[in-house]
């Protein structure tokens, strides 16, 4: 029993980081309808920055810099790409922030080289104990912070101007730019919305039990998918929800593997997947997307 | 894009080609015999990256047929090429090396592996059907991760880690393997042997892919993927349709498969990852969303120009050779595959076939008539 | 509308003609020098040595398939480094067989058509592989390799790899790596018959092939495994240690890379899972005592392998180590550098023996190498006179130690273990 808790803490705590990613991949595809696959260059660059500055300017800079950092680069791909595309076919700036992002992703791993980089968190292998239960430290500090931000984000996203502009263009971008809305700024801060959510993300994914950055971590980013999808692409609840059901799964498929060994062993990553492939199936909208009407 | 209002109307285009053949024609045969001289000329190194660029080109055509011309973004390409690359082994082998084998003809094998991969997007297309843009893309991309799953967990059929060997092609008595065959007093190894299959393969697939293009299906493939509800409203069978493409491009993936594992001579799960099947998205995007042409053009640059970088690092600059810090080879080869998809995106909405259709003159910047049917 | 636009797309198109022209003539001019068909096999070269592929009077070209770019980017740096190291040193000594060596190196980023393209090109250029990273790409050109008879020291100790005298294995193979380990740990460690032995294990060559040591080690002492299988982008073993804490394990091998190590080493001493963990030669880099997950390394973790560790004080290791340092002073010391430099050294072991037999064709060299036994590289006895065996079941047993160069110490000199000898493959 105790070991079902663990594994269920501990997939609600790497949920709630997925969350964190698919949350800035949810808030792109509202804006501006494309599938960011540059969203692993995003994470990476977070996560390099801090890594990089913690020695210097200490550990809680080097966080707001790499937030900071990341967002900036967001914004820096909806600028200088996303922007200049003429066409109209989603599919195609898709396939063009696959570029981006194997630009992004070469270049960073190119300097971070076979180096692990400790990001230098305040927490380090500190764990909590309750009864039979361990969590680390690091973990309630990610469910923690990824519960402020999204909360943060939802209400931003209910209540700012800001919020309301992003709600607009994502219902019918046309009728939001003829009420004065500017569509350019709101994609361009959800690029860097998007780009700060990841480099929380970054820290989280690299800090202890994780050894620190590498060229790998970046990998990561995959898991947004399935959370993105199977919440519905275009809802930020689902993205919650969706990072919560891809953790848990994970985590309970990692460490029950040795009862499914009937579906052959390292189920963990393919999990979600097939959560998602069964989510679809029922729902091709996903848990909480809307469906598509259309108009001829 | 305008195409829709220039395209010549479909009786227009017939008396066309009844006509005489024009220069244009010398020019494709041209370039075809020079593709039938090669083998004697060029190294093995050349044959192997050429061999990939046609397996490549043949998968990129069917790739280009469901994402191009229909509008299904799929990320799930690699997972048929693995079925068509696994299925022929499995078809073929004898089950000499412990692995599960028919032991049937080689050919009859690909032909088989070609079904197989039809019938696996068969099978997924219930859920294809379902889903559209972004979602049926994500939910191909489960395919993968399936697919790697069972590459490595089903070892009877698959040989797990260790991949399993190919069987060499044989038909009409000709194997191709590295017995050697001298023709012309140019020795004949596998490479020199499959470029002529791979030929072959490449332009029976590129023909009938141009063909379905052409016709009517292709006209209502293309409906489909610019306006879904109307092409149905219009009377397009919209799900058949969808369906029917999604298993044909499997089948061109499933050959592809087939060829590649002929040339690699072991299939090695780790091939067939979510890198190949973006490398796929890659090449119709850069050469050209919706033709055959794009297709063969993208495939050819995004596989060649990785080998040629590396080929040719001692004599780049700015390239320093592995090992010595700097930027390698390999990540130059990124570096530029990266920004050639953002460039093309970004200046060449076309691909690079338009970049051909557009010489002539600054004025006639129009499409041809040809590229603006295949479109 | 539609008719002049159709005559005007029929005019000739010189610009494709002209590239087709250019293309004709690269085709003219690569006919005249590759496809000659002259294999000049046994011909006599300077100093009256035959020589076939690869060898010049003036040099000696070696191939090396490595990756840098990849999944395997820390091994390969250091093991390429290393060699490099090695050639330049030959060199220095004039050589050998009055011959400078010379390494092509070409970087596959752990991609199997790179890896396959790579083979392609070299093999007609040089004599032999001192490097070939990922078993799986060797397997894919055994075949090949074969037949071309060119010797390929792979950088990969898949015991699937093993049989082949023109594909030899440098150090034992993680199966027998694994076996000793496990035997290290029953020894010293208070392992026992009846016992639950975690193992958490790589999918692909190197997991599974470790796995089968431990397999073979518990049918032998009555232990039994309990398998994690885990893919190399999972960096965080929380779930892992959940699973292997309720299975109540008494010792844990892992054979992974060095951060899924560090990970499971962190969490188990955080929570409470305090075990005897050991690693295979892969699952350990230096870097890692920079991390968080330091103290916990050193506290509990040791790792199993082919070779002495960098940082030994024997004469072999502490030379190699100011060399490359020396040589690379912004890069760590790790086993990779071990690996790469025996593997150059023995293939320069060969050339040396070769050359007295007057002899440095392909199968000149095979030869040699198959009469090399008893011989020590300065990290651990080799002996190459059965293709079907690894050069070594030796393992030494280190740990991690923040205080040593190179970032490791030796526990237990290099031993072979009773099962190691038994155990077949």
């Amino acid at each position: 029993m105790s070991t079902f808790v663990e594994l269920l803490l501990n997939g609600v705590s790497m949920g709630s980081v997925y969350a964190l990613i698919a949350l800035g991949f949810v808030v792109i595809f509202k804006a501006t309808e494309v599938v960011n696959f540059a969203h692993a260059s995003l994470l990476l660059a977070g996560g390099y920055v801090t890594a990089v500055l913690h020695d210097d300017i200490g550990f809680w800079p080097a966080l707001l810099v790499g937030i900071a950092g990341a967002a900036l680069v967001g914004a820096a791909i909806e600028f200088l790409v996303m922007r200049r595309y003429r066409g109209h076919d989603h599919s195609v700036l898709a396939i063009a922030t696959i570029g981006v992002d194997i630009l992004l992703v070469t270049d960073l791993t190119r300097r971070i080289g076979t180096d692990v980089l400790a990001v230098g968190d305040p927490w380090g292998d500190a764990v909590l104990e309750i009864g039979p239960l361990t969590i680390a430290h690091t973990r309630i500090a990610a469910f923690l912070a990824a519960g402020l931000l999204i909360t943060a984000f939802l209400l931003a996203f209910r209540y700012t101007s800001w919020g309301v502009a992003m709600r607009a263009a994502a219902e019918n971008a046309e009728t939001a730019a003829l009420m004065g809305i500017r569509l350019g700024r709101v994609s361009l801060g959800a690029w860097a919305v998007a780009g700060g959510l990841a480099a929380v993300a970054a820290l989280f994914l690299t800090v202890f039990p994780t050894p620190g950055l590498e060229r790998a971590t970046s990998l990561a980013a995959l898991k947004a998918f399935p959370a993105a999808i199977l919440g519905g692409l275009d809802s930020t609840t689902g993205a919650l929800v969706g990072g919560l059901v891809v953790g848990i799964t994970e985590s309970l498929a990692t460490g029950y593997q040795s009862d499914l060994t009937f579906l052959g062993r390292g189920l963990g990553e393919l999990a979600p997947y097939l959560v998602m492939v069964a989510i679809l199936l029922v729902r091709p909208a996903g848990l909480f997307g809307t469906k598509e009407l259309a108009r001829v | 894009m305008s195409d829709v209002l220039t395209k010549p109307a479909p009786e227009a285009a017939t008396p066309r080609t009844r006509k005489l053949p024009g220069p244009r024609v010398y020019v494709w045969l041209a370039g075809f015999v020079l593709l039938l001289v090669l083998p004697f000329y060029l190294e093995r190194f050349w044959l192997q990256a050429g061999l990939f660029a046609m397996a490549a080109a043949i998968g990129a055509i069917g790739l280009n047929l469901l994402t191009g011309a229909t509008g299904q973004l799929s990320m799930g390409h690699a997972f048929f090429l693995a079925v068509g690359a696994y299925g022929y082994c499995a078809f073929a082998g004898d089950g000499a090396d412990g692995l599960t084998g028919l032991g049937l003809p080689t050919w009859l094998a690909a032909v088989l592996a070609v079904g197989l991969a039809g019938v696996a997007g068969g099978v997924f297309s219930p859920i294809a059907g379902r889903l559209r843009g972004a979602y049926l893309g994500i939910a191909t991309l489960a395919l993968i991760f399936i697919g790697q799953h069972v590459l490595f967990n089903a070892h009877d059929l698959t040989g797990g880690f260790n991949g399993r060997d190919v069987p060499p092609f044989s038909i009409f008595g000709l194997t191709f393997d590295d017995s050697e065959l001298l023709v012309a007093a140019v020795p004949f190894g596998t490479a020199e042997k499959l470029w002529y299959l791979g030929l072959v393969l490449l332009l029976a697939g590129g023909l009938f892919a141009r063909g379905v293009l052409r016709g009517r299906p292709g006209r209502a493939m293309n409906a489909i993927r610019d306006h879904q509800i109307a092409a149905g409203v219009m009377g397009v069978p919209v799900a058949r349709y969808r369906a029917a493409v999604f298993v044909l491009s499997s089948m061109y993936a499933g050959l592809a498969g087939v060829l590649l594992a002929l040339v690699f001579q072991r299939t090695v799960p780790e091939y067939f990852g979510m890198v190949l099947s973006l490398e796929y998205l890659a090449m119709i995007v850069i050469g050209g969303l919706g033709s055959v042409s794009g297709a063969v053009v993208g495939a050819v640059f995004v596989s060649l120009l990785p080998q040629i970088l590396t080929r040719y690092s001692d004599s780049l600059p700015l390239v320093s050779e592995a090992g010595t810090g700097g930027v390698s080879p390999g990540e130059a080869a990124k570096y530029l595959y990266g920004a050639a998809l953002v460039a093309v995106v970004l200046f060449l909405p076309g691909g690079l076939v338009r970049l051909a259709a557009r010489r002539p003159k600054a004025s006639s910047a129009q499409p041809s008539g040809t590229e603006g049917n295949d479109r | 509308m539609t008719t002049p636009r159709a005559h005007r797309s029929r005019r000739p198109h010189k610009a494709t003609a002209a590239a087709l022209a250019a293309l004709l003539a690269i085709a003219g001019a690569a006919g005249c020098s590759s496809k000659a068909k002259d294999k000049d096999s046994g011909k006599a070269g300077a100093g009256g040595v035959k020589t076939d592929v690869g060898v010049t009077d003036k040099t000696i070209k070696l191939g090396v398939l490595t990756d840098m770019t990849g999944v395997y980017a820390t091994l390969g740096k250091s093991v390429t480094q290393a060699q490099q190291l090695y050639v330049k040193q030959a060199n220095a000594e004039g050589g050998i067989c009055g011959r400078k060596l010379e390494l092509v190196v070409r970087d596959h980023g752990y991609d199997p058509q790179k890896a396959v393209a790579g083979y392609s090109e070299l093999e007609p250029d040089v004599l032999g592989f001192a490097q070939f990273i990922g078993s799986p790409f060797v397997a894919a050109v055994k075949q090949r390799i074969t037949t071309d008879k060119a010797l390929v020291l792979p950088q990969a100790w898949s015991a699937s790899l093993l049989g082949s005298e023109y594909i030899r294995v440098l150090g034992s193979t993680y199966d027998i790596e694994t076996i000793n380990a496990i035997d290290f740990l029953m020894k010293e460690k208070g392992l026992k018959k009846g016992d639950k032995l975690g193992h958490v294990y790589f999918e692909g060559d190197y997991g599974e092939n470790a796995l089968a040591g431990s397999k073979y080690m518990a049918e032998q002492n009555g232990l039994t495994v309990v398998e994690q299988k885990i893919k190399p982008t999972d960096n965080d073993m929380t779930a892992q240690v959940a699973a292997l804490k309720k299975a109540g394990v008494k010792a844990i091998v892992i054979s992974a890379g060095p951060r899924q190590a560090a990970s499971l080493v962190g969490v188990a001493a955080a929570t409470g899972l305090t075990v005897p963990i050991i690693g295979n030669n892969s699952a350990y880099a230096p870097q890692l005592l920079g991390t968080q997950a330091a103290p916990a390394l050193e506290k509990m973790y040791y790792i199993s392998t082919p070779s002495l560790p960098i940082g030994d004080d024997a004469e072999g290791p502490s030379k190699l180590a100011a060399d490359y340092a020396a040589a690379y002073p912004k890069d760590s010391l790790d086993n990779g550098v071990v690996a790469g430099w025996t593997a150059a050294e023995t293939f320069g072991e060969a050339l040396k023996r070769a050359c007295e037999a007057k002899d440095l064709t392909r199968e000149g060299v095979d030869k040699a190498l198959l009469g090399i036994k008893d011989w020590n590289a300065g990290f651990g006895v080799h002996d190459f006179t059965d293709p079907s065996a690894p050069s070594s079941l030796e393992s030494v047993i280190i740990k991690p130690d923040k205080a040593a160069k190179g970032g490791s110490s030796v526990v237990r000199e290099a031993e072979i273990s009773d099962a190691a000898k038994s155990f077949k493959r």
